[in-house]
């Protein structure tokens, strides 16, 4: 058992070449906390799969060192083994065993004793929805049942440290939702967990904390919220009924040099008909309040960036009120997680099946 | 827990484990036996009076001529398939799995070897009896019938690593069969057909050093002229060379998955 202050999980400069000279990882540190949710988030290919793989003893790594419950991976795997929970990618499971005695091996081979072998068997089947399929061969299964017998194999017994590796991956949207729900149960019993994930909602509903890997690398790492926030700003959307849209153009043409609608071609036809004027009528009434290069148009309204919309918008709402100009729409929009990557990697996330393991034969 | 209790507990549950996976689907023992008898009923009708030829000596009838190549055979058809079973838990993740257990390697190895002895000994046991049925003899009785079994088990050990090798190293289905049936050669040119003195001379000089060749000569006399110890210590001694080579390196290779 490792001492409380201890990480649960810590690497240093973990590096992976592959043989054939693929740099799967190319030197990741981070600590997890006892009872913390962390995950990696990250698109295919980035290093999330390796990295599970080699705190879970399965990979040697090439570089670096790596400590799970407090145990080095190198140097003690069987200790570490006994500590560690592990459910990969895609459910691994012996086709022609039942879902018990897929349970009672695991339970077995981690030497429980054979009566809270059977408890802890019935609890996690019961708990899984699985009681009633448990005398089934798991070649039978759907998706989702092989899914949720595969954490309860990793959760027998009761490991320190769960490890998995796109749990949700191939579920489709109920079945998913219902995992989460499972997933945060489990945390709450105090098990710390270690996912991998390239779906930005599943990070930010289960993760306390998560690190964004790309190229093998970690490119930054946080709370979600803290992530998100680093991004600097929500956004307001606001749609303007179409009679003061006409008013803005109108007071527009007043003071701009008497700039018509639509006589540029960029970009008039998307923004809408009175776009520039809303803009820079918006600016004006905002001027205190928003920066200015934080205003832009779209159809039928105005984007406002702000730095909590949260108090920004009672105040934005009087002064457009007091001027005479009606908001017939408002929206707020805190940063995605999908924000936080495009900001750090420059490219969004393709939310696409997860690599396969790579299979090469001869 | 001491290491070999360890070792033989991790091992009971593993090869328990292996075992439903093998009893379980039908085709498998179905398609181990079924090549072997075949050619036990095939060919002792079709080549029915070559044991008429004085190379044959004393041998009854060609079918009981025969029976010795089948069971051996039968065990290198139960190898055949073995790594196979290995290679599907490789791409389902099952192996990763139990490799992320707290058990030894050699247990997971051990949990795979230990059902191939028992699969390749009942299996030659239906051929030996089927064999019997059909008129063949077994001069030596019920303990002549269990060391048959005994020794095609070790004969399944000691080739197990022709297929566990290429299954763990080129992670292909096709490679691995390919090598198992490379391996028909080695049957196609011992005594389980025709006798040493009825060869080319090249064959001969082949058999000399031939292992499936061995086991068949000390199952034959088993059969046919009783306990021949010369002929059982040479399948055994073979058999014991060619297992520690073949299971050495299919050690290594299970260690290479870790790379």
């Amino acid at each position: 058992m490792a001492p409380a202050n201890m990480p649960a999980i810590e690497t240093a400069g973990l590096v992976k070449v592959y043989k054939g000279g693929v740099r799967a990882l190319d030197g990741i540190t981070f600590q997890m906390s006892p009872g913390e949710l962390f995950g990696l988030l990250g698109p295919n290919g980035a290093g999330k799969t390796t990295a599970i793989r080699i705190l879970a003893t399965l990979l040697v790594m090439t570089e670096g060192s790596a400590r799970v419950a407090g145990l080095d991976v190198s140097s003690k795997p069987r200790e570490v083994r006994e500590r560690l929970g592990l459910a990969m990618q895609t459910p691994s499971l012996d086709a022609f065993s039942t879902g018990r005695e897929t349970l009672e091996l695991a339970g077995r081979l981690h030497r429980m004793p054979s009566a809270s072998i059977k408890r802890r068997a019935d609890e996690l089947l019961e708990l899984m929805g699985l009681a009633s399929v448990a005398k089934k061969l798991t070649g039978t299964y759907s998706g989702g049942m092989k899914r949720r017998l595969d954490l309860a194999s990793a959760l027998m017994h009761c490991p320190e440290v769960l490890i998995l590796d796109e749990p949700t991956e191939g579920l489709d949207p109920q079945s998913r939702v219902a995992l989460w729900d499972e997933l945060e149960r489990i945390s709450r019993t105090g098990t710390t967990m270690l996912l991998t994930t390239h779906y930005m909602e599943e990070a930010d509903r289960l993760c306390t904390r998560l690190a964004i890997i790309d190229n093998g690398q970690i490119v930054v790492e946080g709370r979600p919220d803290e992530l998100k926030r680093s991004i600097g700003a929500d956004t307001v959307v606001l749609q303007l009924a179409p009679d003061q849209r006409a008013a803005a153009t109108q007071r527009l043409g007043d003071g701009n040099g008497g700039r018509s609608d639509g006589d540029g071609p960029t970009g008039a036809i998307e923004r809408g008909p009175s776009a520039d004027g809303q803009v820079v009528e918006v600016r004006r009434l905002l001027e205190g309040i928003v920066a200015a290069d934080a205003v832009a148009a779209h159809p039928g309204g105005v984007t406002l960036s702000v730095p909590n919309a949260g108090t920004a918008v009672p105040d934005l709402l009087r002064r457009l009120e007091s001027d005479g100009l009606r908001v017939s729409g408002l929206q707020m929009r805190q940063p995605s997680l999908d924000d936080v990557f495009l900001k750090y990697t420059g490219r969004r996330i393709r939310e696409e099946a997860a690599d396969q393991p790579i299979l090469l034969g001869w | 827990m001491s290491t070999v209790a360890a070792f033989t507990m991790e091992t009971y549950r593993l090869g328990l484990r292996t075992i439903r996976r093998f009893v379980r689907v039908p085709a498998n023992w179905i398609s181990i036996v079924f090549f072997p008898l075949i050619q036990l009923l095939v060919f002792s009708q079709l080549y029915k009076d070559i044991v008429q030829l004085p190379a044959f000596g004393k041998q009854i009838s060609y079918l009981a001529y025969l029976a010795p190549g089948q069971i051996a055979f039968t065990a290198l058809m139960a190898v055949a398939w073995s790594g196979y079973g290995m290679l599907v838990e490789y791409r389902t993740g099952y192996l990763d799995k139990l490799r992320s257990y707290p058990i030894g390697r050699w247990s997971i190895l051990a949990g795979e070897m230990v059902p191939l002895f028992f699969q390749s000994a009942v299996m030659a046991g239906i051929v030996l009896i089927v064999s019997l049925l059909l008129g063949a003899t077994l001069v030596t009785g019920v303990g002549g019938f269990l060391l048959i079994l005994v020794l095609s088990g070790a004969f399944g050990i000691a080739f197990a690593g022709t297929s566990f090798i290429p299954a763990l190293l080129t992670k292909s289905e096709q490679a691995t069969s390919t090598i198992s049936l490379l391996l028909f050669p080695l049957v196609f040119m011992s005594t389980a057909f025709v006798p040493e003195a009825l060869m080319p001379g090249w064959m001969q000089a082949v058999n000399a050093y031939n292992p499936v060749t061995f086991i068949i000569e000390a199952i034959r006399a088993l059969m046919v002229t009783g306990y021949d110890w010369s002929a059982i210590g040479k399948a055994v001694l073979s058999m014991a060379a060619l297992g520690a080579v073949l299971q050495g390196v299919t050690f290594w290779a299970f260690g290479r998955l870790a790379r």
